[in-house]
Protein backbone atom coordinates (compact mmCIF):
# COMPACT_ATOMS: atom_id res chain seq x y z
CA UNK A 1 0.00 0.00 0.00
CA UNK A 2 1.11 3.22 -0.95
CA UNK A 3 1.76 6.06 1.33
CA UNK A 4 3.49 9.17 1.93
CA UNK A 5 4.78 11.67 4.71
CA UNK A 6 4.10 15.41 4.80
CA UNK A 7 3.71 18.34 7.18
CA UNK A 8 0.29 18.64 8.41
CA UNK A 9 -1.44 21.88 7.46
CA UNK A 10 -4.60 23.69 8.77
CA UNK A 11 -7.24 21.68 6.99
CA UNK A 12 -5.61 18.74 8.90
CA UNK A 13 -6.79 19.77 12.45
CA UNK A 14 -10.06 17.67 12.55
CA UNK A 15 -8.02 14.27 11.55
CA UNK A 16 -5.14 15.43 14.07
CA UNK A 17 -8.04 15.62 17.13
CA UNK A 18 -9.61 12.02 15.08
CA UNK A 19 -5.77 10.50 15.78
CA UNK A 20 -5.07 12.01 19.29
CA UNK A 21 -8.65 10.46 20.42
CA UNK A 22 -7.67 7.03 19.05
CA UNK A 23 -4.39 6.81 20.86
CA UNK A 24 -6.55 7.91 24.17
CA UNK A 25 -8.83 5.24 23.61
CA UNK A 26 -6.01 2.78 22.96
CA UNK A 27 -3.87 3.77 26.40
CA UNK A 28 -7.84 3.61 27.92
CA UNK A 29 -7.86 7.37 28.50
CA UNK A 30 -10.16 9.12 26.22
CA UNK A 31 -12.40 10.61 29.01
CA UNK A 32 -8.71 12.93 29.70
CA UNK A 33 -8.82 14.62 25.85
CA UNK A 34 -10.22 18.13 26.65
CA UNK A 35 -8.58 19.33 23.17
CA UNK A 36 -10.83 21.13 20.61
CA UNK A 37 -9.74 21.47 16.68
CA UNK A 38 -9.77 25.74 17.77
CA UNK A 39 -7.08 24.85 20.26
CA UNK A 40 -4.93 22.35 17.95
CA UNK A 41 -5.72 24.99 15.41
CA UNK A 42 -4.42 28.26 17.28
CA UNK A 43 -1.42 26.26 18.74
CA UNK A 44 0.01 24.37 15.92
CA UNK A 45 -0.69 26.93 13.33
CA UNK A 46 -0.46 30.71 14.44
CA UNK A 47 2.47 32.82 14.66
CA UNK A 48 4.48 31.05 17.43
CA UNK A 49 3.56 27.23 17.09
CA UNK A 50 3.80 25.19 20.35
CA UNK A 51 3.54 21.89 18.52
CA UNK A 52 4.79 20.17 15.14
CA UNK A 53 3.19 17.63 13.05
CA UNK A 54 3.42 15.00 10.35
CA UNK A 55 0.41 12.90 8.90
CA UNK A 56 1.18 9.82 7.30
CA UNK A 57 -1.76 9.63 4.66
CA UNK A 58 -2.43 6.60 1.87
CA UNK A 59 -4.53 7.22 -1.39
CA UNK A 60 -8.19 6.83 -1.62
CA UNK A 61 -9.28 3.33 -3.34
CA UNK A 62 -10.10 5.25 -6.49
CA UNK A 63 -8.53 8.49 -8.23
CA UNK A 64 -12.02 10.73 -7.44
CA UNK A 65 -11.69 9.44 -3.26
CA UNK A 66 -9.41 11.80 -1.47
CA UNK A 67 -6.35 10.36 0.57
CA UNK A 68 -6.77 9.62 3.47
CA UNK A 69 -4.69 10.39 7.07
CA UNK A 70 -3.64 7.21 8.99
CA UNK A 71 -1.36 8.13 11.33
CA UNK A 72 0.76 11.25 12.69
CA UNK A 73 3.55 12.55 15.15
CA UNK A 74 3.28 15.58 17.20
CA UNK A 75 6.49 16.85 17.99
CA UNK A 76 8.19 20.01 19.61
CA UNK A 77 11.80 21.21 20.57
CA UNK A 78 12.67 21.32 24.06
CA UNK A 79 15.94 22.02 25.95
CA UNK A 80 18.02 20.02 28.28
CA UNK A 81 20.47 22.43 29.94
CA UNK A 82 23.05 19.54 29.95
CA UNK A 83 23.34 18.87 26.37
CA UNK A 84 21.68 20.72 24.77
CA UNK A 85 18.39 20.81 22.31
CA UNK A 86 16.23 18.18 22.20
CA UNK A 87 13.23 17.34 19.91
CA UNK A 88 10.34 16.08 21.95
CA UNK A 89 7.82 13.59 20.29
CA UNK A 90 4.62 14.04 22.43
CA UNK A 91 2.16 11.95 20.22
CA UNK A 92 3.16 8.98 17.60
CA UNK A 93 0.45 6.95 16.22
CA UNK A 94 -0.73 4.78 13.21
CA UNK A 95 -4.47 3.57 12.50
CA UNK A 96 -4.85 -0.07 13.86
CA UNK A 97 -5.42 -1.17 10.83
CA UNK A 98 -2.44 0.17 8.88
CA UNK A 99 -0.13 -0.88 11.33
CA UNK A 100 2.16 -3.46 9.93
CA UNK A 101 3.62 -1.44 6.65
CA UNK A 102 6.23 0.26 7.56
CA UNK A 103 4.95 3.55 8.45
CA UNK A 104 5.53 3.56 12.10
CA UNK A 105 9.30 3.03 11.62
CA UNK A 106 9.30 5.37 8.75
CA UNK A 107 7.85 8.90 10.61
CA UNK A 108 10.62 7.81 13.71
CA UNK A 109 13.19 7.54 11.15
CA UNK A 110 12.16 10.70 9.20
CA UNK A 111 11.95 12.44 12.99
CA UNK A 112 15.69 11.42 13.93
CA UNK A 113 16.84 12.57 10.82
CA UNK A 114 15.33 15.89 11.42
CA UNK A 115 16.61 15.93 15.33
CA UNK A 116 19.73 15.58 13.66
CA UNK A 117 19.76 18.03 11.13
CA UNK A 118 18.06 20.83 13.45
CA UNK A 119 20.99 20.01 15.93
CA UNK A 120 19.43 18.24 18.98
CA UNK A 121 21.36 15.56 20.91
CA UNK A 122 18.67 13.28 21.58
CA UNK A 123 14.74 12.77 21.10
CA UNK A 124 12.63 12.64 24.57
CA UNK A 125 9.26 10.95 24.81
CA UNK A 126 7.31 9.15 27.36
CA UNK A 127 5.73 5.71 27.73
CA UNK A 128 3.60 3.77 30.21
CA UNK A 129 5.49 0.90 31.65
CA UNK A 130 2.31 -1.25 30.95
CA UNK A 131 2.40 -0.67 27.48
CA UNK A 132 4.78 -3.28 26.49
CA UNK A 133 4.31 -3.26 23.01
CA UNK A 134 5.64 0.12 22.84
CA UNK A 135 8.34 -0.46 25.26
CA UNK A 136 9.68 -3.32 22.97
CA UNK A 137 9.28 -1.22 19.87
CA UNK A 138 11.58 2.01 21.52
CA UNK A 139 14.22 -0.45 23.30
CA UNK A 140 14.69 -2.45 19.98
CA UNK A 141 15.69 1.11 17.99
CA UNK A 142 17.65 2.10 21.00
CA UNK A 143 16.19 4.07 23.32
CA UNK A 144 16.88 4.23 26.87
CA UNK A 145 14.37 3.93 29.94
CA UNK A 146 15.75 7.62 31.91
CA UNK A 147 13.24 6.22 34.68
CA UNK A 148 14.27 3.38 35.24
CA UNK A 149 18.04 3.92 34.51
CA UNK A 150 18.63 6.86 36.43
CA UNK A 151 15.99 7.67 38.28
CA UNK A 152 13.83 10.45 37.04
CA UNK A 153 9.91 10.48 38.09
CA UNK A 154 7.76 12.96 35.91
CA UNK A 155 5.90 15.19 38.04
CA UNK A 156 3.04 17.60 37.18
CA UNK A 157 0.84 20.55 38.15
CA UNK A 158 -2.31 20.87 37.09
CA UNK A 159 -4.52 23.82 36.33
CA UNK A 160 -6.11 24.30 39.49
CA UNK A 161 -2.71 23.33 41.53
CA UNK A 162 -1.12 25.91 38.76
CA UNK A 163 -3.32 28.54 40.14
CA UNK A 164 -2.95 28.13 43.51
CA UNK A 165 1.14 28.08 43.10
CA UNK A 166 0.46 31.46 41.07
CA UNK A 167 -0.70 33.73 43.16
CA UNK A 168 1.20 32.75 47.01
CA UNK A 169 -0.85 33.44 49.99
CA UNK A 170 -0.26 36.24 51.99
CA UNK A 171 2.56 36.97 54.54
CA UNK B 1 14.99 37.03 53.38
CA UNK B 2 15.20 40.17 50.76
CA UNK B 3 15.60 39.30 47.26
CA UNK B 4 14.01 39.38 43.70
CA UNK B 5 13.41 37.66 40.92
CA UNK B 6 13.35 38.77 37.38
CA UNK B 7 13.53 37.19 33.90
CA UNK B 8 17.05 36.03 32.74
CA UNK B 9 19.07 38.47 30.75
CA UNK B 10 22.23 37.05 28.58
CA UNK B 11 24.52 39.24 30.92
CA UNK B 12 23.36 36.15 33.39
CA UNK B 13 24.71 33.43 31.51
CA UNK B 14 28.03 32.55 33.51
CA UNK B 15 25.65 32.35 36.65
CA UNK B 16 23.39 30.47 35.12
CA UNK B 17 25.87 27.71 33.91
CA UNK B 18 27.73 28.00 37.26
CA UNK B 19 24.37 26.75 38.45
CA UNK B 20 23.64 24.18 36.30
CA UNK B 21 26.68 22.89 37.17
CA UNK B 22 26.20 23.40 40.99
CA UNK B 23 22.98 21.38 40.56
CA UNK B 24 24.48 18.68 38.58
CA UNK B 25 26.82 18.02 41.50
CA UNK B 26 23.56 18.02 43.63
CA UNK B 27 22.13 15.27 41.72
CA UNK B 28 25.29 13.26 41.50
CA UNK B 29 25.70 13.86 37.28
CA UNK B 30 28.42 16.52 36.68
CA UNK B 31 29.70 14.36 34.18
CA UNK B 32 26.41 14.63 31.80
CA UNK B 33 27.03 18.44 32.14
CA UNK B 34 28.11 19.57 28.31
CA UNK B 35 27.12 22.69 27.76
CA UNK B 36 28.69 26.23 28.11
CA UNK B 37 28.03 29.21 28.59
CA UNK B 38 28.06 30.62 25.34
CA UNK B 39 25.60 27.60 24.27
CA UNK B 40 23.36 29.21 26.60
CA UNK B 41 23.74 32.87 25.36
CA UNK B 42 23.15 31.33 21.68
CA UNK B 43 20.53 28.97 22.45
CA UNK B 44 18.51 31.40 24.91
CA UNK B 45 18.69 34.55 24.02
CA UNK B 46 18.76 34.67 19.95
CA UNK B 47 15.97 35.43 17.47
CA UNK B 48 13.90 32.45 18.57
CA UNK B 49 15.00 31.09 21.48
CA UNK B 50 14.89 27.02 22.41
CA UNK B 51 14.54 28.16 26.84
CA UNK B 52 13.74 31.10 29.01
CA UNK B 53 15.37 31.93 32.29
CA UNK B 54 14.35 33.68 35.34
CA UNK B 55 17.02 34.53 37.89
CA UNK B 56 16.50 35.25 41.91
CA UNK B 57 19.26 37.40 43.41
CA UNK B 58 19.93 39.14 46.73
CA UNK B 59 20.86 42.60 47.65
CA UNK B 60 25.13 43.03 47.77
CA UNK B 61 25.15 43.00 51.35
CA UNK B 62 23.86 39.08 51.26
CA UNK B 63 26.25 37.97 48.53
CA UNK B 64 28.21 34.24 48.61
CA UNK B 65 31.83 34.50 50.27
CA UNK B 66 32.91 34.55 46.13
CA UNK B 67 30.68 37.42 45.82
CA UNK B 68 27.73 35.96 43.77
CA UNK B 69 24.65 38.05 44.19
CA UNK B 70 22.26 35.85 41.64
CA UNK B 71 21.39 33.06 44.03
CA UNK B 72 18.58 30.83 42.29
CA UNK B 73 17.31 30.12 38.68
CA UNK B 74 15.07 28.72 36.89
CA UNK B 75 14.71 27.49 33.28
CA UNK B 76 11.60 26.41 31.43
CA UNK B 77 10.16 26.13 27.71
CA UNK B 78 6.91 25.93 26.88
CA UNK B 79 5.30 22.77 25.18
CA UNK B 80 2.50 20.61 24.26
CA UNK B 81 0.00 17.93 25.51
CA UNK B 82 -1.86 16.97 22.73
CA UNK B 83 -4.75 16.03 25.70
CA UNK B 84 -4.60 18.96 27.33
CA UNK B 85 -3.03 21.46 25.35
CA UNK B 86 -0.45 24.58 25.97
CA UNK B 87 1.82 23.17 28.94
CA UNK B 88 4.95 25.00 30.61
CA UNK B 89 7.98 22.69 31.07
CA UNK B 90 10.46 23.31 33.92
CA UNK B 91 13.71 21.52 32.87
CA UNK B 92 15.69 23.22 36.17
CA UNK B 93 14.96 25.00 39.39
CA UNK B 94 17.84 25.68 41.46
CA UNK B 95 18.81 27.66 45.29
CA UNK B 96 22.38 27.32 46.48
CA UNK B 97 22.42 25.51 49.63
CA UNK B 98 22.76 28.71 52.35
CA UNK B 99 19.64 30.18 50.68
CA UNK B 100 17.55 27.72 51.11
CA UNK B 101 14.43 27.45 53.29
CA UNK B 102 13.63 31.11 52.76
CA UNK B 103 11.27 30.47 50.43
CA UNK B 104 13.29 31.62 47.17
CA UNK B 105 12.81 28.09 45.53
CA UNK B 106 9.02 28.39 46.31
CA UNK B 107 9.12 32.43 44.48
CA UNK B 108 10.80 30.92 41.40
CA UNK B 109 8.01 28.24 40.57
CA UNK B 110 5.36 30.37 41.49
CA UNK B 111 6.70 32.71 38.85
CA UNK B 112 7.03 30.01 36.31
CA UNK B 113 3.61 29.37 37.05
CA UNK B 114 2.54 32.68 36.53
CA UNK B 115 4.12 32.64 33.06
CA UNK B 116 2.51 29.27 31.87
CA UNK B 117 -0.34 31.05 32.67
CA UNK B 118 -0.12 34.14 31.40
CA UNK B 119 0.56 32.11 28.25
CA UNK B 120 -2.59 29.64 28.22
CA UNK B 121 -0.74 26.77 29.72
CA UNK B 122 -2.97 24.25 31.23
CA UNK B 123 0.25 21.99 33.24
CA UNK B 124 3.48 22.55 34.62
CA UNK B 125 5.65 19.27 34.42
CA UNK B 126 9.29 18.50 35.42
CA UNK B 127 11.36 15.38 36.37
CA UNK B 128 12.47 15.09 40.39
CA UNK B 129 14.96 12.10 40.91
CA UNK B 130 13.35 9.17 42.61
CA UNK B 131 16.17 9.59 45.90
CA UNK B 132 15.60 13.34 45.81
CA UNK B 133 13.18 13.12 49.20
CA UNK B 134 13.86 16.31 49.93
CA UNK B 135 12.74 17.81 46.61
CA UNK B 136 9.96 15.47 46.00
CA UNK B 137 8.65 16.07 49.58
CA UNK B 138 8.66 19.95 48.57
CA UNK B 139 6.37 19.49 45.52
CA UNK B 140 3.84 17.55 46.71
CA UNK B 141 3.33 19.87 49.61
CA UNK B 142 2.63 22.25 46.66
CA UNK B 143 -0.06 20.14 44.75
CA UNK B 144 1.40 18.13 42.07
CA UNK B 145 1.42 14.46 41.23
CA UNK B 146 3.90 12.35 40.79
CA UNK B 147 2.92 10.60 37.25
CA UNK B 148 5.54 8.19 36.95
CA UNK B 149 3.77 7.00 39.70
CA UNK B 150 0.41 7.47 39.24
CA UNK B 151 0.46 6.76 34.95
CA UNK B 152 3.33 4.59 34.87
CA UNK B 153 4.79 7.04 32.84
CA UNK B 154 8.86 6.51 31.76
CA UNK B 155 11.07 9.13 30.38
CA UNK B 156 12.66 7.94 27.63
CA UNK B 157 15.59 9.45 25.52
CA UNK B 158 17.26 7.91 21.83
CA UNK B 159 20.53 9.75 21.62
CA UNK B 160 23.93 9.60 19.92
CA UNK B 161 24.59 6.33 17.71
CA UNK B 162 20.79 5.27 18.57
CA UNK B 163 19.87 8.49 17.40
CA UNK B 164 22.48 8.39 14.35
CA UNK B 165 21.07 4.48 13.41
CA UNK B 166 17.38 5.53 13.55
CA UNK B 167 17.71 8.61 11.22
CA UNK B 168 19.22 5.85 8.55
CA UNK B 169 17.18 5.39 5.56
Amino acid sequence: MEYKLRKAEPKDVPDILRLVKELAKYEEMEHQVALTEKDLLEDGFGETPFYHCIIAEIQGESSSEDPKVVGFAMYYFTYDPWVGKQLYLEEFFVMNEYRGLGMGSEILRHLSDLAMKTRCTGMMFVVAENNAPSMQFYKRRGAEDLSQEEGWRLFRFDKDSLLKMATPAEE
Amino acid sequence: MDFSIRAANVEDCKDIARMIVELAEYEKMTEHVKITQRDLEQDGFSKNPFFHGIVAEVPEQLRTKDGHTKIGYALYFYSYSSWAGRAVYMEDLYVMPEFRGKGIGKALMSKVAQLGLAAGCNQLNFTVLDWNQSSRDFYMSQGCSDITTSMGYHCMRCEGEALQHLAQP
